[in-house]
Parts: structure tokens; C-alpha cells; sequence
């Protein structure tokens, strides 16, 4: 008898969507089995099951296809970035300079220290110029995600958004440079190592105010219905995205500027629904869990060493940073211990400049990259308990009963 | 426990304490800044002082001893300065207005003091729901008996103040459709509303002495009566008031309770009688509900009007003691708002045209730290 048409073949032909429903479902269960028994964060569980079920980790998921994981990724970062660019005020900036300085100080001092730590382990100097550049950011994921879920509020967390968004505009732009001279050692003209440089930050500063513009034109046309509007946005920010990386600008940098420049020309602040709607957070969920799905921990096998040499300076020099100016800015030493904390996880960003690195070093990705990548899984996971911690520690979470 | 003797002061002296909001840039609701707002104004001289507050989003503002309005008006203004400055250095905006439009009480973090603690302890969700701002005035009075003859005879003209500071028409992002929304707060307190008729200072001892042995209060502190005597500084202290939007309507309120204190004690001479209480709650609910349009009933005369005709009324009777008093302008700025509208106007008119309380609470802000002046035109 023939196996009949009606019935599915057997063994049953899954496509990898299948497991990665299954593993949002997992991993929204488990997020919520760490907030009410141990609570920790929900994205802690997001990123620990997609790094478990993961081709790094059990192998349950095969590895995803590249272009639509980067897709989800950009697009959930984007809807981040922008979300942390518009609760950004730069005016605050002018009013107490103290904060540019810190921010300037945690930023030199930690692309100083790391890069003389890999300068120290023999690491070729462009080489590690570009890890001390992606060493700068701070995760905005993180951050924001944190301090939405924590309905945090207050000097440190106010400072946390501000010197994350700062330091990511940093870190993408040292990072082109960077990139930039690593193409010039690689041979090509010297023209390309000044224009490179020149055209992501022109062409993203453009669309950037374009976006600024087009927002201020729909919000005005849309009014008062927030709801509607936040759908429009969603659209806005995927447009941008795709078009950042069809012009080969920076999806980071356009968002992020785009964020703070509403906010800046706007001078009003807009309240949105979280992640711009449950759309939104469902992109953030599955771009945690991408993220766990990444994770590539080999590279603690054989650098295991620097591997937490960079963790620890890397956090050093962030918290001393903010220690040391904290009398200045106007925070308690309490206060600027949290911020310092709060400013050390990394996670989306961080790789998606050491992925873009590696597709056009593929030396990098075997061998600094996975340094790096083990850092980022190293810090992606516990990144979120330190800055729910922090913020506790500096009092700006929501007195809870209990 | 004994009272404390009435202590010497200055006749129709003043002195304005005003509590108000710190607020969040980011999303204009109330933000728990107070310990950094102090911590940064410490370093920095002022004039009179700066506190804490019950809740940590709120902070008090208290001016020195002051004899009239252009000295009373200058240091508000360089309080507000000081302030102002501390909060811009924080990302902290800070504002008048009786409450905060769209705070929720219970997101309300106490400040860390002993006594506001037990304040918390023994009132529960009543003292974070207190998160309300108010301002008081004192008068400096010549004795202990003619401070409770003061606070009895300025008992009537309680609407007066009412309507004029009132700026707290919105709740929990709600219209309450009060004018003062924010005295209804303070009516839920066990010991709110007003003194005893005494008036002579032996007898309110003995209240006091008797109050104390039953254990209910342990200070005049645990009275939050609507006008209340303070015997350290040899004071009557005015409670009903909002906060205004502006300091410059804090000082010309001032010195409106100045000048009329000043026609009490001097021009006046009638005593109080007990039965001028019948119509108080009356006329201090259609106060804090209406406003400058609520019906004022003379308690002598049982004539009915509405509460800016007997301002009107008043400001008239008071002109030579406010001349006295240097307050002429301060008494045109009193003008100023029955012609142009309170607080509350102001603020109904910015959300009419805003449609988003945020928007309304930054502009409140931008207007109390002189950012913006207020634009009659809208009213």
C-alpha cells in the first residue's frame, strides 16, 4: 500500500520557523518563571534559551538563515534605538557639561584600556583598535529593555540612556574609522579610508533628518491618536532600516540619530507604548532570543584568559570613569557606582559590528571575533542582572511590597 | 505635653513657604529627585531655606521674614532661581500648580526622615496620596490673643484665597471639574478643617491640654486645620492655598491675606462670633469647586454674590492699607487674575489647546521657572 497523498511524510520535514516558534514560546515561559521566582529579568531567560537550544549550545535549532535573522535583528534594534534616541534630551548636555565630560572619560578610558590589553597580548594594533571601538557601546537593547521593564526613573537611569546613546554613536563611528585603516592595510587606495568615513556619517546624518522631518509631518497630519501613530512610526523605523543597509550606512547610527533628533527639534517628550506596540515588543523578543541563538562561546577555549581580562578592565574603566567625575555632575558616589554598573553590558550592537567586521575580515571573525563574541554572550547574559541591580541599588525602581 | 509660648514677632510680617513638584524631562510626571535637587542646592547661597518634603518628588521652598512685597517677591524669585538652576543641572523640571495631573500615588516614594516615616506609618496611602502642593502664608502677630482674633475673622474671607491660588483642576489625568481639586485631599485627614472657636490664648491651651491627654496629637504639626496658629514663630499660618503657577502670584496672594489682616486689626475691630462658622464649609466647597464664579454667602448679612464680586468688594475696603503696606502692585496682580483667571483657567485653556496633559504639566514648569511668561491673551 502506498503511503497516502493526504497524510504528512514521515519523518516529518520542519523548516528551522518551526523550532523558532516553539522557541519563543519556550522562552517567554521561562523569562516569566525568572521574573516571579528569581526575579531576574525576562530577557535574561530570552537570550539563556536561545543560547541553550542553539547550534553554540544543544544544537536543537540549526543555525538561522543569516539575511532574515538580520533583518528581525536590525529591524527589533532600530525600533530600540530610536526608542532610546527619543527619550534622550541633548539639551541636558549644555546645562551640566559635566555629563559630556564623563561620558567623553568612560568612552577614551575604555577604548585606552582595552586597546592596551590586547597591545599587551601581541594583537595586531588595527586589529585592536577595532575591538576597543565595539568595546565602547553599551548595549542600548539592554538598557532600554531594563528600564522599561523596571519602570526605572531617576539621575542614574536618566544619565544610563544618555551616556548609552553617546556612547554607541562612538563606538559606530571608531569603528568605521577603524575598519576604514584596516582596508587601507589591506591594500586598497587611501582615498577610500577618507571617503568610507565620510559618506556613513554625511549619509546617515541625512536620513537621519529626513526621518526627523517625515515624523514631524505624519505626527502633525495624525494628531492626538497615539496608537495610530505609533503603527506609522513602526513602518518609518523598518523603512529606515532597510534603508540604511541598501545604502550601506549604518541602520545604528540612522535610528539612534533619528531618535534624538525628534526629540531635540520637538523639545516636547512623547510618551509611546513600549517598543512602539506589541508589534514591536514581539521583534524585541525575537531579536533576544536571535541573540541567543548567535552565541559563540568558543572562543573561550582557547583565550579564555583575555577573555575576562577584557570583561573586568573593560568594566574598570567604565566605573571608575563615572566615580571619578560623579562630584561634579551632581550624583552620590552610591548613584555613580550604579551608573558604572549599568553602563557594562554589551549585546546587540556590539555584535552586529563584530559580525559586519568579520564578513569583511574573515581572519577577524576566526580569531579576534570570537574573543569578542565571547565577551558579548558573556556580558548579554548577565548585562541585564547588573543593570536591574543598579538600578535598584540607586533606588529608582517602582517600592515594592513585599 | 504643653504648648509652647507665643513668641514675639513682627506685626503683619510675612512669610511664604511653597511646596512644589519635581518633575521628570523626560515624561513631565512626577520624579523622585528631591535627595539630588538638595544635594545640589546645598552648595549654593540663598536666601530663607529649601527642604524636604513627605514625598521625594516634592520640595519645599521657604522664604525669611519679610515686611512687603517687593522684598517678598524678590527672594521667591531667587529661591525659584536657585532651584530652577539645580533642577536644569539634573534634568529636572520643577512647577507650581496645587497637584501633579497625572501622577499615580501609589509610584509615590517617602522621603527618608523619621518623621515622614510615621507620617506614612500611621496614614498609609493618605500620605502619599498627600503628594498635593500647597502654599502657606504667615502673618506676624502682635499677641496670642490677637492671633486667634486674626485667624477667626480671616476664617470668612477663606474662599477669597481659595479662588485665587487655585490651580489644581486636574487628577490622575482626569478634570475633576474642581477649581481646587487639591483641598479634597486634605479634607480626608482626621484632624483637617478648622480651629476651635477660642479666642483667647489660655483657652486654646486648655483645647490643646486636652487634646494632647487624649493622645490624638502630639503638636500643633498634627493639626492640619485650614488656618492654624504657630506659636514659634508668633504666626497664624494660612493652608488653604494652591501653589500658584507663578512665584509673582505667590507674593501678590501674600500680601492680599497681608493687607486684609492689616484692615482686620486695624480698621475692623469686630469680633468673631462663633455663628460666622455656619456658612464656612459651604463657602469653601463652592470655592474649591467653582472658583472665582462660586456663590460667597456673608455670613452677618446672609447676602449672596459670587466670590469675585466680594474680592472686588474687598480690594476696595483694603486700598489705603495696602498703600500702607507698599502692595499696589501687588493688589493689581490680585486684579489681574479676577479679570483674567486663576491657576485653574490656565491651566484648562493649555489642555483645550494642547490635548495632552504632558504637554500642560511643561508648560507649568516652563512658566514657574520663568521660562515663559504667562500669556493673558488666552483667557
Amino acid at each position: 500500500m502506498n503511503w497516502p497523498a493526504y497524510l504528512p511524510f514521515w519523518p516529518l520535514e520542519v523548516g528551522p520557523a518551526l523550532w523558532l516558534a516553539l522557541t519563543l514560546v519556550a522562552a517567554v515561559l521561562v523569562g516569566e518563571t525568572l521574573v516571579r521566582h528569581l526575579r531576574l529579568p525576562r530577557i535574561v531567560g530570552y537570550i539563556g534559551i536561545g543560547a541553550l537550544l542553539g547550534p553554540g549550545g544543544l544544537g536543537f535549532i540549526p543555525p538561522l538563515p543569516a539575511t532574515e535573522w538580520r533583518l528581525v535583528v536590525n529591524l527589533a534594534l532600530g525600533i530600540l534605538l530610536f526608542e532610546l534616541g527619543s527619550k534622550v534630551n541633548l539639551r541636558w548636555l549644555k546645562a551640566n557639561p559635566w555629563i559630556a565630560a564623563t561620558s567623553l572619560l568612560e568612552s577614551t578610558a575604555t577604548f585606552a584600556v582595552v586597546f592596551s590589553m590586547l597591545a599587551w597580548f601581541g594583537v595586531a594594533n588595527i586589529a585592536a583598535v577595532v575591538v576597543a571601538s565595539i568595546a565602547i557601546a553599551t548595549s542600548p537593547a539592554i538598557v532600554i529593555r531594563i528600564v522599561t521593564e523596571s519602570r526605572a526613573q531617576g539621575q542614574v537611569t536618566d544619565r544610563l540612556l544618555l551616556m548609552t546613546a553617546l556612547n554607541c554613536i562612538y563606538a559606530v563611528i571608531f569603528h568605521k574609522l577603524a575598519v576604514a585603516g584596516m582596508h587601507g592595510q589591506a591594500g586598497t587606495s587611501a582615498i577610500h579610508t577618507v571617503l568610507a568615513p565620510l559618506y556613513l556619517l554625511g549619509g546617515s546624518a541625512l536620513l537621519a533628518w529626513l526621518f526627523g522631518i517625515t515624523f514631524e509631518r505624519i505626527h502633525h497630519y495624525l494628531g492626538q491618536h497615539e496608537e495610530t501613530f505609533s503603527f506609522v512610526l513602526f513602518g518609518m523605523i523598518a523603512f529606515a532600516t532597510i534603508m540604511a543597509s541598501t545604502l550601506k550606512l549604518s541602520p545604528i547610527l540612522v535610528l539612534l540619530a533619528a531618535g534624538l533628533i525628534t526629540r531635540y527639534r520637538r523639545q516636547r517628550p512623547r510618551t509611546f507604548p513600549p517598543h512602539f506596540g506589541s508589534a514591536g515588543a514581539v521583534l524585541v523578543v525575537l531579536m533576544f532570543i536571535a541573540n541567543g541563538l548567535a552565541a559563540d562561546l568558543s572562543g573561550l577555549r582557547d583565550s579564555f584568559l583575555l577573555v575576562m581580562l577584557l570583561i573586568t578592565a573593560r568594566a574598570a574603566a567604565k566605573l571608575l570613569a563615572v566615580l571619578t567625575l560623579a562630584h561634579y555632575s551632581g550624583i552620590s558616589l552610591r548613584q555613580a557606582m550604579a551608573l558604572g554598573i549599568a553602563l557594562i553590558p554589551m549585546s546587540s550592537v556590539a555584535l552586529l559590528l563584530t559580525l559586519d567586521t568579520a564578513v569583511d575580515f574573515p581572519l577577524f571573525g576566526s580569531g579576534l571575533g570570537l574573543v569578542l563574541m565571547s565577551c558579548i554572550v558573556i556580558l548579554e547574559l548577565g548585562g541585564p542582572i547588573l543593570v536591574q541591580m543598579a538600578l535598584r541599588i540607586a533606588g529608582e525602581t517602582p517600592e515594592k511590597k513585599r | 505635653m504643653s504648648l509652647m509660648p507665643f513668641a514675639p514677632s513682627r506685626p503683619l510680617s510675612i512669610g511664604v513657604e511653597l511646596e512644589l513638584q519635581l518633575l521628570s524631562c523626560n515624561d513631565y510626571n512626577l520624579a523622585s529627585s528631591a535627595p539630588d535637587v538638595l544635594r545640589r542646592v546645598e552648595k549654593r547661597a540663598h536666601p530663607g531655606e529649601i527642604k524636604p518634603e513627605m514625598t521625594r518628588s516634592m520640595i519645599e521652598i521657604n522664604t525669611s521674614v519679610q515686611q512687603e512685597y517687593t522684598g517678598l517677591v524678590e527672594e521667591l524669585r531667587a529661591l525659584r532661581d536657585v532651584v530652577s538652576e539645580a533642577g536644569r543641572f539634573l534634568n529636572v523640571a520643577v512647577a507650581g500648580g496645587g497637584t501633579h495631573p497625572f501622577q499615580h500615588w501609589s509610584e509615590q516614594k517617602i522621603f527618608d526622615a523619621p518623621r515622614f516615616h510615621h507620617l506614612s506609618e500611621l496614614y498609609g496611602y493618605l500620605a502619599k496620596q498627600f503628594t498635593i502642593f500647597g502654599q502657606h502664608v504667615h502673618i506676624g502677630c502682635p499677641g496670642p490673643d490677637e492671633a486667634l482674633h486674626l485667624m477667626h475673622m480671616l476664617s470668612r474671607y477663606i474662599p477669597h484665597f481659595i479662588a485665587l491660588s487655585a490651580s489644581s483642576p486636574f487628577v490622575q489625568g482626569h478634570d475633576t471639574g474642581f477649581a481646587s481639586a487639591r483641598l479634597n485631599s486634605v479634607f480626608s485627614f482626621p484632624l483637617s478643617g478648622r480651629a476651635p472657636f477660642v479666642l483667647r490664648w489660655d483657652e486654646f491651651e486648655r483645647f490643646f491640654g486636652k487634646m494632647t491627654g487624649t493622645g490624638v496629637v502630639e503638636s500643633m504639626k498634627d493639626f492640619y486645620w485650614d488656618i492654624r496658629p504657630k506659636p514659634e514663630f508668633g504666626t497664624i499660618e494660612v493652608r488653604v492655598c494652591d501653589t500658584p503657577l507663578t512665584v509673582e502670584i505667590a507674593a501678590a496672594i501674600a500680601c492680599y491675606i497681608q493687607a486684609m489682616s492689616r484692615y482686620i486689626m486695624v480698621e475692623q475691630r469686630t469680633p468673631p462670633e462663633e455663628d460666622d462658622y455656619l456658612v464656612y464649609t459651604f463657602n469653601r466647597f463652592q470655592a474649591c469647586r467653582f472658583g472665582l464664579e462660586g456663590v460667597f454667602i456673608d455670613p452677618r448679612t446672609h447676602e449672596q454674590r459670587s466670590i469675585r464680586e466680594d474680592i472686588t468688594d474687598m480690594l476696595a475696603r483694603i486700598a489705603d492699607h495696602a498703600r500702607e503696606l507698599h502692595a499696589v502692585e501687588a493688589m493689581e496682580h490680585v486684579r489681574d487674575i479676577l479679570r483674567a483667571g486663576n491657576g485653574t483657567s490656565w491651566l484648562r485653556q493649555s489642555y483645550a489647546r494642547e490635548h495632552n496633559l504632558a504637554d500642560v504639566m511643561q508648560l507649568q514648569a516652563e512658566l514657574w521657572m520663568g521660562k515663559q511668561v504667562m500669556n493673558w491673551k488666552f483667557f
